[in-house]
């Protein structure tokens, strides 16, 4: 009967998933979690499928660290694993983005006031021989269906981050950098026309465009799950900047910061 | 007392994991419609904004699952009916706008492979110099990859039996053609960009979500293989769709 009863218990963990974290955190690039594998106190190491994640603490909480990949495919994946593997109350999604504002120089952190996917449109109708008019392309906006109704809703604006994640990480040092509250973009896109830039950050008050936030952004809401972005800048297009992949350390040390910061989180409704 | 236990720990398993299906079908909702009205010993469950239906269809297991029309949805969707229902092939269907001149309304396109279309980088231009698609490089997808490598990849693979399973269909209207799905949340009506990415991608047709659904079940393990009609009207994919599950062995 008790080896039954255990046989059991260990086959629900195993259906169920892992222990329940307090924070999912998430990094396309492996610079992108190093900071954060690092400071996790007692790690411990899953696999799903061809992704990673580590658990343990940092500050007051438990903690997963995913390494998602880059991009809409490997990002949301990785998301719905972690979801459900480890049914986080917080998803903190963090990385390294180009700059859209001009304002911001190498090592700045934008901390996400929204998130959204900016890379979808329907393009006006050209024959051969006309060329292509992007700065005419109409945006398509995200949609998610409403669970309760099963009816589309549109995300235009995208998905706000959570107001008291936001406050604390407007409250937490950047050792490198300044830090702002801002829009972060999302696209499998890399921007270096500055008039593309400019459009995209004028059309959708933009100030970084990256890779995965927005689209981690709509899971999260799906979800129910609280939700923040930080993005670093690690390439300034406006003033010449050049992709430097180690600026990922700024976002990562933030984000240890930003966690050793933030109170306990209160269960899930 | 040890059987009844065991019964009681299997029912609990039951309630805790779907069954698995053979198959995973996963299009727009006007193209599930008549499929799922269809099924034998239908169930229903949802997880977060996505619903799935479950049970058979031409004496296959199937589950349904709504793509929506994105690649976010119909990821997240993929993604979630793979680890509840752990099917052996999935199905991504519906129609499609053609990219290959050749093709043309009525035409069924057969994946031999699949191609996300949507990444690109731009060149290094000044303030005032103007925005040019037709000078865009592209931007591969770079799955992940079992010890954390990432791996850009053009296009994604279709099942090679499922393909010749297709090939072998008889279809109302139009031909059947072996090629590549392309998709992205874009809807391309300028002939110039139509041709430049086929002539980058090789994309014989484009959708909303097939070559993203593609991505998801290479990332996860699973065959994949997809059908798309021309300019198809809703429900037409659907009955070649119930045709190809007669033909699947």
């Amino acid at each position: 009967m008790k080896r039954l009863l255990t046989l059991f218990l260990l086959a629900v963990v195993v259906v169920r998933g892992a222990e329940p974290v307090d924070v999912l955190v998430q990094g396309a690039e492996k610079l992108e979690v190093q900071e954060i594998i690092a400071a996790l106190k007692s790690p411990v190491k899953v696999t799903i499928g061809p992704f990673s994640f580590w658990t343990g603490r940092i500050g007051s909480h438990s903690v997963a660290v995913s390494l998602t990949g880059q991009a809409l495919i490997n990002c949301t994946v990785a998301t719905i694993l972690g979801i459900e593997e480890f049914s986080p109350k917080m998803i903190v999604n963090q990385g390294t983005s180009g700059a859209q504002a001009p304002y911001l120089a190498l090592h700045d952190i934008i901390v996400g006031r929204r998130s959204l996917d900016y890379g979808n449109f329907i393009t006006s109708i050209r024959r051969l021989g006309e060329g292509s008019a992007p700065l005419e392309w109409r945006s398509l906006p995200q949609r998610l269906r409403d669970p309760v109704t099963g009816k589309f809703v549109e995300f235009p604006e995208g998905f706000a981050g959570d107001a008291s994640a936001l406050a604390i990480a407007l409250r937490t040092r950047n050792p490198m950098g300044r830090v702002f509250a801002g829009t972060i973009g999302s696209a499998h896109e890399v921007n270096l026309e500055l008039d593309r830039v400019r459009w995209s950050a004028n059309t959708f008050g933009m100030a970084v465009e990256e890779m995965e936030s927005g689209h981690v952004a709509a899971v999260a809401h799906a979800y129910g799950i609280r939700y923040i972005a930080f993005r670093v800048v690690s390439d300034a297009p406006y003033d010449g900047v050049p992709f430097y992949p180690l600026a990922a350390r700024a976002t990562g040390l933030f984000t240890v910061s930003f966690l050793e910061n933030l109170p306990a989180l209160p269960a899930n409704p | 007392m040890k059987f009844r236990c065991l019964i009681l720990f299997v029912c609990l398993l039951r309630l805790l994991h779907a069954e698995p299906v053979e198959i995973l079908l996963v299009a727009t909702e006007a193209e599930l419609q008549p499929l799922r009205s269809k099924l034998s010993a239908p169930r229903t469950e949802t997880h977060a904004a996505w619903t799935f239906w479950t049970g058979t269809l031409a004496g296959k297991t199937v589950a349904l699952s709504r793509a929506d029309g994105d690649p976010l949805n119909a990821v997240a969707a993929t993604t979630l009916a793979i680890r509840h229902f752990a099917p052996k092939l999935v199905v991504t269907f519906g129609a499609s706008r053609a990219h290959d001149p050749a093709l043309h309304s009525g035409d069924l396109v057969v994946s031999e492979k699949f191609a996300a279309f949507d990444g690109m980088v731009s060149p290094v231009t000044p303030i005032g110099g103007g925005s040019n698609p037709l000078q865009w490089q592209i931007l591969p997808h770079a799955l992940m990859t079992a010890g954390e490598q990432e791996k850009y990849t053009v296009s994604f693979p279709a099942d090679a039996h499922a393909l010749a399973v297709a090939s072998g269909l008889s279809i109302p209207h139009g031909r059947i053609v072996v090629g590549v799905l392309g998709s992205a949340y874009q809807i391309n009506r300028e002939a110039d960009r139509i041709a430049w990415i086929r002539q980058q991608w090789g994309t014989s047709c484009e959708d909303t979500e097939s070559a993203h659904i593609a991505g998801c079940a290479q990332l996860l393990g699973v065959p994949v293989t997809g059908l798309r009609v021309i300019d198809g009207a809703d429900g037409t994919a659907a009955s070649i769709v119930l045709e190809f599950l007669e033909a699947w062995k």
